[in-house]
């Protein structure tokens, strides 16, 4: 176990010295994304700041829950967006172009090879921003320190809901064969997601919190940070995040096993 | 070392009609049909041994080499590799295999082969000291030294080759699949090429199982040959015996001073001529090749004439329009 998990460790170094080197080859576009990742942070917190001064709450969150809440979208979106996309953009072009041939015969597990492969080498060197805007709002919020030890951990665990919601969605790609249309519903999903819970009601709030649990992504840490007492969401959480596993486990079986691969 | 019985695919396809309106009745209903990519197929292959798997497009050699590397589910039957099922995907099977395929490339295309080579070397866990040994040797045998850290998008479709079979070679393989390796390449690359893997294969003993359209890559390489056609296999022996399906035909080239017409003599030897008709191709039965050539050299003006074999290329093209002549084939073998 310990050293299959030090394969995997050195893999993905592998795969991350990999994309630096591939990435800071072209000098231009590499600075150039990481200006547009700023201007999208700026983007974003300017937006929140505008309309918080027109209102003083939205629902019941005030200007500097709702700052901490975005902050903490950006943080897993951060991760998402260097780790992850990436692949899923990728992913249609290897089916139908018969690259995954490549992936599926290399010792170490597929899933892996084709989900973490890709590493958006610019974006990563961001993560200072939305961390340093989730503490500084955290600290206006009068965390404990029982918050900030936490925090990490639910960034990761918010990481992995969404990754684990946006891979499963994404393994229909293996039948559907073209992957435009499955990559906008992971980015509308992600939009619907990014929004405070209370702003949906019954019947939706449900599917999207039950179903397709996308609503737990953030707004479940958010809740349990600013009040220890809303433990509830968090076993929802963990529950999705489990369930998530399992049903990729299998799904990615299916998915191989249908996989025709590309006429030579 | 290589066994499959009764190994067999079959793909769903659907027909669409050409034009708008075929489109949207496609869109709405979709007669699926399921199309045999590969029949119950059965082969062994010992260890060390070189074989040649040939077949015109689409007879499904390409198809037989996925299921064998575990990239494709058989639809059945049941096949072992060094006493794996390539289907489960071990993963200990998976470092024991190498697949090379001529239009496709693992090597990343911005970066440098020796990148690609590093991300290589921790897939397989090569320790350093293996690892730039063995670059080292590659690197030497193919003479690629100094285009290791070249970007893969600069290098010539040769050269890739080259750097494509050292990456799928560092792990040492014991069981090595090429899909059209020389595919594409000019006639100097492709003898490069061929001459590496004979080497390679003289120096580690490994098994090889390479599908190719060119026959010189089966001739020069494997002693064994395995034909396929329409997803079946035809034919399974030696390459001589193959060479002979037609008969002790024996390949006869004449060139003329200047351009013949169709001359009745000829007729019966399958006559190839070059466009301008000063060059004629015979295939004449070994007992009567003296007795025509004195009749052809006496009738027509010739310049040059020469003898072979029979190019296997004729043979398959002509068992390709007279499969029956394989069943003979095969019995015999």
């Amino acid at each position: 176990m310990l050293s299959r998990t030090k394969y995997y460790l050195l893999l993905y170094r592998e795969f991350i010295k990999t994309c630096f080197v591939e990435a800071m080859s072209f000098r231009l576009h590499f600075v150039l994304l990481i200006i547009m990742d700023l201007v999208f942070y700026a983007s974003v917190f300017a937006s929140v700041d505008i309309i918080y001064q027109h209102v003083e709450t939205i629902g019941t969150w005030n200007r500097e829950q709702l700052m901490f809440f975005v902050s903490f979208i950006l943080s897993v979106n951060h991760l998402q967006m260097s780790l992850l996309a990436n692949n899923y953009w990728e992913l249609s072009l290897l089916i139908r172009q018969g690259g995954l041939d490549f992936l599926l015969v290399k010792p170490a597990s597929s899933l892996f090879s084709t989900f973490l492969r890709r590493i958006s080498a610019g974006s990563t060197l961001l993560f200072l921003v939305p961390w340093s805007c989730m503490i500084y709002f955290g600290n206006k919020l009068g965390f404990t320190w029982h918050a900030w030890v936490i925090l990490p951990f639910l960034v990761l665990l918010a990481f992995m809901l969404t990754g684990l919601i946006e891979t499963i969605i994404s393994c229909a790609m293996f039948w559907m064969l073209e992957g435009v249309g499955i990559n906008f519903l992971r980015m509308q999903l992600q939009q619907v997601a990014r929004w405070p819970d209370f702003i949906y009601a019954g019947f939706i709030r449900k599917i999207l919190t039950f179903f397709i649990p996308v609503l737990l992504i953030y707004n479940a840490p958010s809740r349990f940070l600013f009040d220890f007492h809303d433990w509830l969401v968090m076993v929802g959480m963990l529950s999705a995040v489990a369930i998530g596993w399992v049903v990729l486990f299998f799904l990615w079986k299916l998915c191989l096993n249908s996989y025709e691969s590309a006429s030579s | 070392m290589i066994t499959c019985q009764g190994l067999y695919k079959n793909f769903k396809t659907y027909q669409k009609e050409p034009g708008f309106a075929g489109t949207l009745k496609s869109f709405f209903k979709r007669e699926y049909e399921t199309k045999s990519a590969v029949k119950p197929f059965d082969i062994e292959i010992p260890e060390g041994e070189i074989v040649g798997l040939l077949g015109p497009n689409g007879a499904g050699k390409t198809t037989l080499i996925k299921m064998f590397t575990g990239i494709v589910v058989p639809s059945g039957g049941t096949v072992n590799i060094i006493g794996f099922n390539p289907a489960k995907r071990d993963r200990r099977y998976r470092k024991k295999i190498a697949l090379v395929m001529g239009q496709k490339s693992q090597l990343w295309w911005d970066l440098p082969a020796m990148d690609s080579f590093q991300l290589l070397q921790r897939y397989y866990e090569i320790a350093e000291r293996d690892f730039k040994k063995r670059v080292g040797e590659l690197a030497e045998l193919l003479d690629v030294q100094k285009l290791l850290n070249v970007h893969v998008r600069k290098l010539s479709l040769g050269e890739r080759m080259k750097v494509e079979l050292m990456s799928c070679l560092l792990h040492k393989p014991e069981v090595i699949f090429l899909d059209e390796p020389t595919i594409g390449l000019d006639l100097i690359a492709q003898r490069n090429i061929r001459q590496f893997i004979r080497d390679y294969h003289h120096r580690n003993h490994c098994t090889i199982l390479l599908t190719s359209h060119y026959m010189a890559d089966v001739e020069a390489l494997c002693s064994r040959l395995v034909f396929i056609l329409e997803g079946e296999k035809r034919f399974d022996g030696d390459i001589t015996t193959f060479s002979n399906l037609l008969g002790s035909e024996k390949n006869v080239v004449f060139d003329f001073e200047n351009s013949v017409e169709e001359h009745p003599l000829l007729i019966p030897f399958d006559p190839h001529w070059n466009d301008d008709h000063t060059r004629v191709e015979l295939r004449i039965p070994h007992n009567r090749l003296k007795e025509v050539t004195v009749q052809i050299l006496e009738c027509l003006p010739v310049v040059e004439f020469n003898t072979e074999k029979l190019p296997i290329e004729r043979v398959m093209k002509t068992v390709m329009e007279n499969p029956a002549l394989l069943e003979s084939a095969q019995r015999e073998n």
